[in-house]
């Protein structure tokens, strides 16, 4: 019951990080509904180590791995996002076509 | 009582992590990531992963959403200059993809829930504590994460350095050379 409560849960996590994904404008808001996604990817490394999982040390030592990938991330797409305000003076991206075919 | 426990935690989670994507002003949507954060970690210490649950708190909480309320500071004063908002178009096409995503993974669950893939009652499992996690993470046997652990301060070294890199203001045009 409450393993299935947890990955309902992480599902709807996931869905609501896609949606911040899809409808936000800033840049940083983007990333902060990535964070959203990673978290619900955590929730669901966790579940399986507790619950029914072969291997519970591993399910709890994947998410520090998942830290540290976006803390490696964050860095740098914030080094990217500060040179970027630095140029073009705003953060829309639906304005910023630099990089359109 | 931990279900209850788990249901209040699980409401408080799913009512942050929506407010971090809709709320129109960004310094409020990080700030409401550090509370999504906080109840994580809580879900975390729920079920028996309590080394998660505080580097949760140590490197998302004080690290990642720290820099992420530095940046929203340094590109917009409190976060009020660049608040942009959703078209309708955009903002229903989110609902329609993210509806979607649901009702497929739904119907997912369903048909593995009817074929009986996955036993329906499972009990706890083993917690796995500290030490077994430290010994493993420090072993480089075939199931040590040795590797990954050391290659991941490599990846933390690159990325400090490209962030650098990248973020440097550009020398002066008239001085010239590189400082």
């Amino acid at each position: 019951m409450m393993a299935a409560h947890l990955l309902a849960l992480s599902l709807l996590l996931l869905v609501v990080g896609i949606y911040g994904v899809l409808t936000r404008r800033n840049i940083i808001g983007i990333l902060l509904a990535v964070e959203v996604i990673l978290n619900a990817a955590n929730l669901n490394f966790i579940t399986f180590a507790r619950w029914g999982g072969a291997d519970p040390v591993a399910g709890s030592v994947f998410p520090v791995f998942v830290m540290a990938v976006s803390a490696c991330e964050m860095a740098v797409a914030l080094a990217i996002i500060i040179a970027l305000f630095r140029q073009k003076n705003n953060l829309d991206v639906n304005r910023l076509r630099g990089l359109n075919g | 009582m931990h279900e209850v426990a788990l249901i209040v935690l699980s409401g408080l989670l799913l009512l942050f992590s929506l407010a971090v994507v809709v709320a129109p002003n960004i310094l409020h949507a990080a700030i409401a990531l550090i509370a999504s954060f906080l109840v994580t970690s809580a879900i975390y210490l729920q079920n028996g992963a309590e080394f998660a649950a505080l580097a949760q708190i140590m490197i998302y909480i004080g690290g990642i959403v720290i820099f992420m309320v530095i940046t929203v500071l340094l590109t917009s004063r409190l976060g009020e200059e660049n608040i942009y908002f959703t078209p309708t178009w955009q903002r229903l096409t989110g609902v329609g993809v993210s509806a979607a995503l649901l009702l497929v993974s739904f119907l997912i669950a369903a048909r593995v829930y009817r074929a009986r893939l996955v036993p329906t009652t499972i009990g706890p499992g083993a917690i796995a504590d500290l030490d077994a996690i430290g010994l493993r993470l420090l072993r480089s046997d075939s199931e040590g994460l040795a590797l990954p652990f050391e290659l991941i301060s490599v990846l933390l070294l690159i990325s400090l350095i490209g962030a650098i890199v990248i973020a440097r203001k550009e020398p002066a045009a008239g001085k010239g050379g590189a400082s």
